[in-house]
């Protein structure tokens, strides 16, 4: 059991070093696409800078949380999108009948997947979130909730997207539907929560679980509380089994496809 | 003992049926009409160890689906497979270490790595050692002398350089079964011939059992020593070679070139395919009646040049095919 899960993460590792090679072939559009992530991202920040010139909190967020939520939300993307990007487009591989080429290798199928690509301006987004924590205050406990946090986000990002990606396998083409819930995420991930009342707070706690990956990760960092920790890690937990769950459930519905493709 | 047993194997797919234009796709959203097409079924055979088998039939005919079925990819509705002894659905991890699998039309190799690290990739996948993984690349290069472009990226290769090492790369943990998907789909004759012939190597070296589906008959007659036809998901015949041709090769084809002109019209067991003047080109049925007795007919003082040859293998497939639709 332990060998094969040590194989599976040298696959893993291999899979996203390959990936990672083929964006290098093209050193000027690397480095650029990570640059120009963090200008955007930093762009960003401007809005804020005019609202809070105007008012000291918003949704009960101060500045300085505010970048920090900037960081949480643009590292747990990036993270997300780095080591996993092929899961937020996963229901074109099931659709177009890509998945062939991983159900006969002995490894696990999904993760050998959605490991397939990385997205190089994702770089320039965990740089992001590390320069907003760093304005937001360096501290060691922080830091390493910070970088756990990242991932669980992540996870999380990655479990919603897979999910519901993975309904390509009962119906076609949910490609919107998959991609309006990540875009979902994302946005309502730089919002801070207060803003956020009634069903559209339930449902960011549970359908699009922002919540979850990011809201909570600031209060705990703010001030760290137990059951919160707890919560944060077990959802993300509970979501990756119920991805993978979903996942191979459906792929006894696969029909996998004869169209002519090329592995790029 | 058999290496792989497929015993009342049957598939079918739900496809969504659609009336034709606008109007048609709105109905279809409200009121969707499915259509259950049998790809497969009900077929059996056995394959022994060792065997190059050529698993033929024409576009639709259920020869993907059995082979996806076989390698784990889809799952079949009814009856039983078994690959090395392995399930496989149940058993999917193992059986994908003792088969190697190239389709033609789908890319396996990542197309920005040479063939070298795409070889080193599927190593680390099937968990060997580097040290077996070199070794194992030696022979490979060896093998399909792959030594002129195995450090150029695989998008720069041509299409006959890469199926080499599609398959290559499909052998790096010496499986005992190997599933050929169409695997010169594309390739010029030269190219086809050097395929074909590291095929045979790899069968003798390895004693690697092959499953080949092709259209192109050369691979057919040059490669395999049985065949099964499948179409329309079930299997009209599962032979070997040598009876395909016996059975079949009943008819002769001569063509003549003549002085005179004749006429052969009402001749029993002769079919006239092409009639200009004094070129003739006739079919004669050796079960009524004999390549001399039609030369007779034609009477020897009277031909210029002759011709008589064997109807070709594709005809003869593309007949059983047509005669079983």
């Amino acid at each position: 059991m332990l060998t094969a899960a040590k194989n599976q993460l040298k696959v893993t590792k291999l899979s996203i070093k390959y990936a990672v090679m083929r964006e290098m072939l093209n050193k000027t559009t690397f480095v650029s696409n990570i640059i120009f992530m963090i200008l955007n991202n930093a762009c960003m920040i401007i809005q804020w800078i005019v609202l809070f010139s105007l008012k000291d909190n918003v949704g009960g967020y101060t500045f300085q949380q505010i970048l920090l939520l900037w960081g949480m939300s643009s590292g747990v993307y990036g993270v997300a999108h780095f080591f996993f990007d092929k899961a937020f487009s996963l229901a074109n591989t099931i659709n177009s009948g890509k998945l062939d080429a991983y159900i006969v290798q002995p490894k696990n199928v999904l993760l050998s997947a959605i490991t397939s690509n990385v997205k190089v301006s994702a770089i320039g987004d965990i740089i992001f979130a590390f320069v907003m924590y760093f304005i937001y205050g360096f501290n060691i406990t922080t830091f390493i909730l910070y970088i756990l946090f990242l991932i669980t986000g992540g996870l999380i990002l990655v479990a919603v997207s897979i999910i519901f990606n993975s309904l390509s396998f009962w119906f076609n083409n949910t490609d919107m539907v998959s991609d309006t819930v990540n875009s979902l995420m994302v946005n309502f991930s730089t919002y801070p929560e207060g803003i956020f009342k009634g069903i559209t707070k339930i449902l960011l706690f549970t359908i699009i679980p922002v919540g979850i990956a990011n809201y909570i990760p600031i209060k705990i960092i703010t001030e760290f509380n137990i059951y919160l920790f707890i919560i944060n890690i077990s959802v993300c937990l509970l979501l990756i089994l119920i991805s993978f769950i979903i996942f191979y459930k459906g792929l006894k519905k696969y029909s996998s496809s004869n169209l002519m493709s090329a592995r790029i | 003992m058999a290496i792989i047993e497929v015993k009342g194997l049957s598939k079918n797919f739900k496809v969504k049926m659609k009336e034709k234009g606008l109007k048609g796709s709105i109905k279809s959203i409200f009121k969707p009409k499915y259509k259950i097409v049998k790809a497969v079924r009900n077929i059996s055979f056995d394959v022994e160890k060792g065997e190059i088998i050529a698993f033929i039939g024409p576009n639709g005919a259920g020869k993907s689906t059995t082979i996806k079925m076989m390698t784990s990819i889809l799952y079949p509705d009814k009856g039983t497979i078994k690959v090395m002894s392995y399930d496989p659905i149940k058993d999917r991890k193992k059986l994908s270490y003792e088969i190697g699998t190239v389709f033609g039309q789908k890319e396996q190799l990542w197309t920005h790595l040479t063939p070298y690290d795409n070889f080193k990739f599927f190593g680390a996948i099937y968990d060997l050692p580097d040290s077996v993984i070199e070794k194992k690349i030696e022979e490979l290069n060896m093998l399909f002398e792959l030594e002129e472009f195995i450090n150029t990226p695989v998008r720069n290769l041509s299409l006959g350089q890469r199926i080499r090492c599609e398959i290559a790369a499909a052998l790096i943990h010496e499986p005992k079964i190997l599933f050929l998907d169409e695997p010169t789909i594309g390739l010029d004759p030269v190219v086809k011939e050097n395929i074909r012939t590291f095929i045979k190597r790899m069968n003798k070296e390895f004693k690697t059992t092959i499953f080949l589906t092709s259209h192109d008959i050369g691979d057919i007659e040059k490669l395999c020593k049985r065949v099964i036809i499948i179409n329309d998901g079930q299997i009209v015949l599962d032979d070997t070679m040598d009876n395909l041709k016996y059975h079949y090769l009943n008819k002769k084809i001569v063509e003549a070139k003549m002085k005179e002109r004749i006429n052969l019209d009402d001749e029993d067991g002769i079919n006239i395919l092409k009639d200009k003047g004094y070129n003739l080109k006739i079919e004669v049925d050796t079960t009524k009646r004999s390549v001399a007795d039609a030369l007779k007919l034609l009477n020897p003082d009277n031909i210029i040049d002759i011709n008589i040859s064997n109807i070709p293998l594709e005809d003869i497939i593309s007949n059983i095919y047509k005669n079983k639709d």
